[in-house]
């Protein structure tokens, strides 16, 4: 019952919904390249949380249970963060060139 | 300092334009503007090579056992950092390559760093500086490797340990290889362009105060950019330097 409720709830915002998707397409002018670009970014950029999130978490870990290696891990944390940094960056470049 | 640039752009363009256009037309690069092909970014990096060259040239100069002085310091500090970094990871005969390392981590610091300067754009935001140090990367560990391996040796190593799957390890290798170029340009240059972005953003919404938190990340980025540069530039060379196999990065 509860889950039905929430469905035509959401359907309903849709229907409500409908005139500003209808303002947008039928604008002509206005594309939706912001819009994609948004939401590609911030996919990216959560994601990319999330994995630096869990890097530098484990990293500090590993500090706390093993000072005396900090120079080696501190060389894995930075160049994990930078390859996982870097996947996001290919979104931003990519962003970049679709959004001129 | 911004007009000065622009006059020195101007000032090279007009000397040096027309040999620059036959030379990259007989190459077959058409630019995008055939009477003024040197930009800003371009003039600038000239301007931190000639930067470099003095410092080295000072620092050499004046060395001193007895009483050194603080170029002297400086650059016994640089070189400390990176032939400790460079030990690390290369190990045993890192010393050969030291120059080369040395060179990127202070020509990308020295240009990131030029962002900072208010009105500039970052010389490393182009994404053709950080092309041409990609492009020297890749060619400059090759070239070590074949030179350490030997040739048959090096193209071996492409095929991985197990013989029955090099059919498959060897293009997708190669692929990778190539794909360094790219990570290695497009994290620097994206790198920089975001943070002069977030800069000009913070200033176009509150002009006052906040673009220096901008600058502040921008001051922080470049360093790191920097020492990722240089720290990928040793592990690939220490990839194709070393004999035995190593897990791919």
């Amino acid at each position: 019952m509860r889950r039905l409720q929430y469905l035509f709830m959401t359907l309903s915002m849709l229907c409500l919904a409908t005139p500003a998707f209808a303002q947008s397409a039928g604008g002509g002018s206005s594309s939706l390249v912001p819009v994609g670009a948004g939401i590609g970014m911030g996919i990216a950029a959560g994601l990319c949380g999330i994995g630096q999130g869990r890097a530098a978490g484990s990293a500090s870990e590993a500090v706390a249970r093993n000072p005396g290696a900090r120079p080696a891990i501190m060389l894995f944390l930075v160049l994990g963060l930078a390859f996982i940094e870097s996947l996001s960056l290919f979104t931003f470049v990519i962003i970049l060139l679709k959004a001129k | 300092m911004l007009p000065l640039i622009n006059a020195l752009t101007a000032l090279l363009n007009h000397w040096f334009a027309a040999p620059i256009v036959a030379v990259m037309t007989t190459l077959g690069i058409h630019p995008a503007h055939s009477t003024h092909p040197i930009t800003n970014p371009i003039t600038m990096q000239l301007i931190v090579m000639a930067l470099l060259i003095l410092f080295f040239l000072a620092a050499r100069i004046s060395l001193n056992v007895e009483k050194p002085n603080s170029i002297q310091h400086t650059a016994e500090f640089i070189h400390e950092f990176v032939s400790n970094q460079a030990e690390q990871v290369i190990g045993h005969g890192y010393e050969r390559f030291m120059p080369f390392v040395t060179t990127i981590l202070l020509f990308v610091l020295i240009c990131n760093f030029f962002g900072l300067l208010p009105g500039f754009e970052t010389p490393t935001a182009d994404p053709v500086a950080p092309l041409g140090i990609a492009i020297l990367t890749f060619i400059y560990y090759n070239f070590h490797g074949v030179r350490v391996q030997g040739p048959l040796n090096y193209v071996k190593h492409f095929a991985g340990p197990i013989w029955w799957i090099s059919w498959l390890m060897f293009p997708i290798e190669i692929i990778s290889h190539l794909a360094r170029i790219m990570s290695l340009t497009i994290r620097l240059f994206a790198n920089m362009l975001a943070s002069d972005l977030i800069t000009l953003v913070a200033f176009s919404l509150i002009p006052i105060v906040v673009p220096v938190l901008g600058l502040g990340l921008h001051f922080a980025v470049s360093l790191i950019q920097a020492y990722i540069f240089m720290l990928l530039a040793m592990i690939y060379l220490a990839m194709a330097v070393t004999h035995e196999e190593e897990a791919s990065i």
